[in-house]
């Protein structure tokens, strides 16, 4: 049986470095967005939109320092996280359905995220430095916290999308086919309103802000897990987090706001993807205002203690009630 | 089977984003707990005393004012009530009320400054940039009254140097208006904010215990429930005619003293609106008159070489807490013989060091900077060598300093002579 190469491989390779160069650029500047809107905010003028993107250009040409302690690990981690960052671009919903759905494909969308998270504490403890390694037990710590809550919640809805019928069960592309509001009984839409808090909760531990920003403590920790790194390895780090940040609200955009608007304009093929695309950069970067700008405007951080305390018995709660509500009326 | 712990030593400092200012900590961890805090002072030392062995008693004034940024008038205000105190020196009550504004509004300015890195050290940047940009009023005031935004220069011997005439005075009474419109604000975000109360109820607690046996003063031991504010025990200057009193805990927060960071803060808010009614009461009450003893400085100079013989101790309760200085002069000399402050942040470190025990890692920075420590004031040395005491100079600092860096690293080749010609002393 001849493949289809053009069909299985290049088209995907090709969509799928586009989405790159785009998401890379977007979540740059949407991080410049932010860092002017939060700036406002507290009556600051803030460093230019464009910002990050400059910081990106000029760490990449500066000089790194490894340190004497470090180990391979150290220099391989960076790279390590944007290469899966970029491989879970293959499996975001951002707009239409992702480059590589198939059956299933949500185990290895939370596996790849998680994935991201344990290249930085690998990274970070390789360095030898003990606010790094102060950092990482930080990060795996809040990391084991926010991720049940968000499994449970994730998993409860693709399965009972699921039951309305859809082709390909558990994959990404289901919330492109029926959204959670099309249950319909009123249960379920409270149960959806109790997990739109507990995915926008997460959403704001995913990217560490406010109340979050434990592992990265600049003033406790010195910067914690980013502590020794300098230079192109810094740049691809934090260009991993910005890709980090899009991608995770992504995923809360695409279960609670699956919405495009190529349908209305009547469009088809690339057009359509790249309009919905479009569509769903300015979705994210609105969910982002509250749970990023807002958020960390009007918050501190937490200890790590009240933060591991408040996603157990606070967010892992809401989600497990959400969870019943919506699963409630196929189980009985 | 016995339990097996695994104690970590981490250096916090003596650069380290946190703090302010150099200074080394080491704390002994078990995981996120401190189980031990070892202080080390001594990164921020500019021998202040060595060098005002040089000067006479009108240099030190400027010396005792470039000491620290923050408290500039309370070590030159207190420097200059000791050598009152040595010679014997009146002066005028005019001067008394004005040197009482200058003190309250440099008390707003360091208390609204060390409530935005109270807030800054939980990462609530929303709050810090907001306290500080209400701090600019105030500085603005000083620098409309003084001409110095922080080096006020205020005071001199036997009186101050500038009046408060009525063009002054509407800006004081200007900016007032402000802090009462801008005050409340301040005072519901940090009283009533979930996460400030998260972070800093139960953080760092100094019980009374401590704070008595390591001395606390200020702000830090009024949080701890011990009821001592230099200028009502004392009975200094004009303060007990413009009813002050300490300002407690429960005063603000209706609670008893518990001797943690929510506390000491709580104290600083109290104190604000404490020092706005002393700065009106002050303007109200100020009688006419000189404002200085001796109308110029050179004749100044001359009395006080007749006048100072003996000891005296100046006494002042500065932000941070009770400043003392002490002077000791000769007759016949126009320089001290000895001049000694203590700063209030030296016993509140300690007690502090002591009440962090127990905590976290992310408490440590905010436990610091509640005691708003001024680490430049505190640094002293003197090196106590097989019971022979020998004070380092300059130039012994920097032979010792290439001498380290030779030791941790040989291949560093350079010309260890200073660049520019250094103070001829």
């Amino acid at each position: 049986m001849a493949m289809d190469v053009v069909g299985e491989l290049v088209y995907p390779t090709v969509g799928l470095l586009g989405l790159y160069a785009f998401v890379s650029l977007a979540s740059l500047v949407w991080e410049g967005v932010d860092r002017k809107l939060v700036a406002r905010m507290q009556r600051r003028i803030g460093p230019p939109i464009l910002q990050p993107l400059y910081d990106f250009l000029k760490l990449s040409s500066k000089e790194t320092i490894i340190p004497s302690t470090a180990n391979f690990m150290f220099t391989a981690a960076p790279g390590l996280a944007l290469a899966t960052a970029i491989a879970l671009l293959a499996y975001t919903p951002v707009g239409f359905t992702p480059i590589l759905a198939s059956k299933g494909d949500v185990m290895v969308f939370i596996y790849l995220l998680t994935l991201i998270g344990f290249f930085k504490i690998l990274g970070a403890i390789s360095s030898g430095n003990p606010y790094a390694k102060i950092g990482a037990a930080r990060e795996a710590t809040i990391m084991v916290s926010r991720e049940p809550a968000m499994m449970l919640g994730i998993f409860a809805i693709m399965w009972r999308l699921g039951k309305l019928g859809v082709d390909k069960p558990f994959s990404m592309g289901v919330f492109y086919v029926h959204n959670i509001w099309e249950i319909g009984t009123p249960m379920s839409f409270v149960g959806a309103v109790i997990l739109l808090y507990v995915f926008t909760v997460w959403l704001a531990s995913e990217i560490e802000v406010g109340f979050f920003n434990i592992p990265d403590a600049e003033e406790e920790i010195a910067g914690g897990l980013l502590v020794e790194y300098s230079g192109r390895y810094l740049a691809l780090l934090k260009l991993t987090n910005a890709m980090k940040a899009f991608i995770s609200a992504s995923l809360v955009v695409a279960i609670f706001f699956p919405w495009g608007i190529s349908g209305y304009l009547n469009l088809t093929g690339l057009s359509a993807n790249v309009v919905d695309l479009l569509f769903h950069t300015l979705k994210v970067f609105a969910l982002l205002f509250f749970v990023e700008s807002v958020f960390r405007a009007v918050t501190g951080r937490l200890k790590i203690t009240q933060a591991v305390d408040f996603l157990w018995k606070n967010v892992f709660l809401a989600s497990l009630v959400g969870s019943l509500l919506i699963a409630m009326e196929v189980i009985m | 089977m016995t339990k097996v712990e695994y104690w970590v030593k981490m250096p916090f400092g003596p650069i380290h984003p946190g703090l302010e200012e150099p200074e080394k900590f080491i704390l002994t961890l078990d995981g996120e707990r401190i189980v031990d805090v070892d202080v080390k002072l001594g990164y921020n030392l500019r021998g202040i005393q060595w060098i005002a062995f040089r000067r006479n008693y009108i240099q030190i004034m400027y010396l005792a004012e470039r000491m620290c940024g923050i408290c500039s008038f309370s070590h030159n205000h207190t420097y200059t009530r000791a050598v009152e105190e040595a010679g014997g020196i009146e002066v005028p009550e005019r001067a008394e009320y004005i040197r009482v504004i200058i003190g309250e509004l440099e008390r707003i300015h360091s208390h609204l400054l060390n409530l935005g890195v109270l807030a800054h050290d939980i990462g609530y940047d929303t709050l810090l940039h907001l306290t500080w940009l209400a701090r600019e009023k105030v500085m603005d005031t000083l620098e409309a009254i003084a001409g110095n935004r922080v080096n006020y220069s205020m005071v001199t011997i036997g009186g101050v140097r500038r009046d408060i005439d009525g063009k002054k005075r509407r800006i004081i009474l200007d900016m007032i208006k402000y802090y009462r419109e801008v005050f409340p604000g301040i005072e519901d975000a940090f009283l009533h904010d979930p996460t400030i109360e998260a972070r800093f109820r139960d953080t760092a607690i100094i019980s009374k215990r401590v704070a008595m046996e390591q001395g606390a003063v200020g702000p830090t031991g009024r949080g701890s429930g011990i009821r001592d504010d230099a200028r009502w025990s004392e009975r200094l200057g004009v303060y007990p005619d413009l009813g002050i009193k300490p300002v407690m805990p429960q005063d603000v927060t209706g609670e008893r003293p518990r001797g943690d960071v929510f506390d000491r803060m709580a104290v600083r808010i109290g104190e604000l609106w404490g020092s706005l009614e002393l700065i009106e009461n002050a303007l109200d009450a100020m009688p006419d008159g000189k404002i200085k003893t001796f109308p110029k400085d050179n004749i100044l100079v001359a009395k006080l070489k007749l006048l100072v013989d003996g000891e005296g101790i100046g006494r002042y309760e500065a932000p941070r807490g009770e400043l003392v200085h002490y002077v000791r002069g000769k007759k016949g000399s126009d320089k001290p013989l000895r001049w000694k402050p203590r700063e209030p942040t030296f016993p509140n470190l300690f007690a502090v060091a002591e009440g962090v025990k127990g905590d976290q890692v992310a408490d440590f920075v905010v436990a610091v900077a509640s005691i708003d420590p001024c680490l430049s004031c505190t640094d002293r040395v003197a090196v106590v060598q097989d019971g022979k005491k020998k004070i380092l100079t300059e130039k012994d600092l920097l032979r010792e300093s290439i001498r380290k860096t030779r030791e941790i690293n040989s291949n560093i080749k350079g010309d260890p002579t200073p660049v520019g010609s250094s103070c001829s002393r």
